[in-house]
């Protein structure tokens, strides 16, 4: 994969063009038409995307002659087009084309969206068609810093990963990504990369958290969450070697009992959590299973994966985060841990 | 669906098996779908694609396992009828080189 050579600013003119913005998330380059909220370019060794902004008639060009998928719900609407291309849209965020090869992302932000809120989308689900088709296999998890390694917190939307680590956040650990996370196995460890300064909260959660310090911004019209950016010492700009995954329980059934528990994972029950915790599961072709297959073989190889459960209420929060730092903790025994109720201990 | 015995069992086109542990996972290329084995399971799988037949297979099975030879079988068919659900494996009659040798 082409690395782009350094550069001192995070943009630079093309001669006679617009300007093109040069960063770097999930160390994957991103050279772009508009400025985003991202680091300036460091180093990027894992893929290329360039991003060009383009007017709405591009896109109805595209899908002359494509359909869009019959499961497409009714605000996120999703097209294979003939070109091997995909199209996704997020009614009152933008649409996106991302070109066959992964490399080329065409984008248009529509008039009521917020930069902010378009960005989120543009850098998280339209993205990861860019990072699939490049061979990377994205999870759908938020990672925080701990002792300089990572750990991952697995899970579906509205299973609690960006309000877990929020907390981590509060206790004085860093964000390293928040929803998508890229990982990359060099030399029998696994890296886990750094995506955008920010996070994703339901108010109640950044107000009790990160409201004294941030300017949030609501993520769409469909949602209360808030998108909230986070300045350099609140995040990890480097990646990290990835030291433990936890699949975060349903939180449905994490509820009916009382204690926090984690739970060490068979290799098959761990490969099945992370392909469920596939962050992309629209490109199927068998081309990308057999990489599936094999990348989540890896992994479950490599990395310990475990099953974290615990009620959803804040006032538990600190016994997750206690939990965590004991299992994390190469001194305790491994093996299923059971956090006694406060009803229990008392 | 009621198997034959006597036929054997071949891993279906597109069919992809890695090993995890002493445990196995499979996906079916063609629908997507992935199936993890536990170990038992992973055994039955070992065993009935590799077996020159069913029958072989389930005897081989036998004798590794202390089970209750009705059970047994009961196990393997309905084993196998999952996975032919699935379109995970195929069925069909031995080879002359499976004949010979069962």
């Amino acid at each position: 994969m082409a690395v782009e050579t350094a550069m001192s600013s995070a943009w630079r003119r093309d001669v006679g063009g617009a300007p093109r913005y040069r960063y770097c998330v999930y160390g994957v380059v991103v050279v772009s038409d508009i400025p985003l909220a991202l680091p300036e370019y460091s180093n990027g060794s894992l893929g290329y995307v360039e991003l060009i902004d383009a007017p709405a008639s591009v896109f109805l060009a595209a899908l002359d002659s494509a359909g869009i998928d019959p499961r497409s719900d009714s605000w996120y609407r999703y097209a294979s087009l003939h070109d091997g291309s995909t199209y996704v849209r997020w009614d009152n965020v933008g649409q996106f084309l991302v070109a066959r090869d992964g490399r080329r992302i065409t984008c248009h932000k529509f008039e009521n969206a917020s930069s902010e809120s378009f960005q989120v989308y543009l850098l998280g689900q339209a993205l990861s068609f860019a990072l699939v088709k490049q061979r990377l296999e994205p999870l759908h998890a938020t990672a925080v810093v701990v002792n300089d390694e990572a750990v991952a917190f697995l899970g579906n939307n509205a299973f609690g990963k960006s309000t877990l680590a929020a907390y981590f956040l509060e206790a004085g650990h860093r964000l390293l990504t928040d929803d998508l996370l890229v990982l990359q196995e060099c030399s029998d460890r696994i890296l886990a990369y750094p995506g955008p300064p920010r996070i994703k909260l339901f108010p109640r959660i950044a107000s009790r958290f990160l409201g004294r310090t941030v300017h949030p911004v609501t993520l769409n019209t469909e949602t209360d969450k808030l998108i909230l950016p986070l300045d350099e010492q609140r995040v990890s700009a480097t990646p990290v070697a990835l030291k433990r995954i936890y699949s975060l329980a349903v939180p449905r059934e994490a509820c009916r009992r009382p204690d926090v528990s984690i739970e060490t994972l068979s290799p098959r029950e761990a490969f099945m959590e992370l392909v469920r915790g596939a962050f992309n599961r629209r490109l199927v072709s068998p081309l990308r299973l057999e990489r599936q297959l094999d990348a989540m073989t890896k992994l479950t190889e490599l990395i310990s994966i475990k099953k974290l459960s615990y009620p959803r209420t804040i006032a538990r929060l600190d016994d997750v985060r206690r939990m965590v730092l004991a299992d994390l903790d190469p001194a305790v025994e491994k093996g299923a841990q059971r956090w006694p109720s406060p009803s229990q201990s008392a | 669906m009621a198997i034959s015995f006597t036929e054997r069992v071949s891993v279906a086109p597109d069919v992809l098996f890695r090993v995890l542990g002493e445990e196995g996972v499979l996906v079916n290329l063609t629908t997507g779908r992935y199936l993890g084995l536990d170990m038992v399971g992973t055994r039955m799988w070992n065993v009935l694609t590799n077996a020159t037949s069913i029958q072989a297979a389930y005897e081989e099975l036998l004798q590794e396992y202390e089970v209750e030879p009705a059970r047994l079988r009961a196990d393997v068919a309905e084993f196998i009828d999952q996975l032919l659900g699935q379109k995970l494996i195929e069925t069909g009659p031995v080879s002359d080189e499976g004949r010979q040798s069962a």
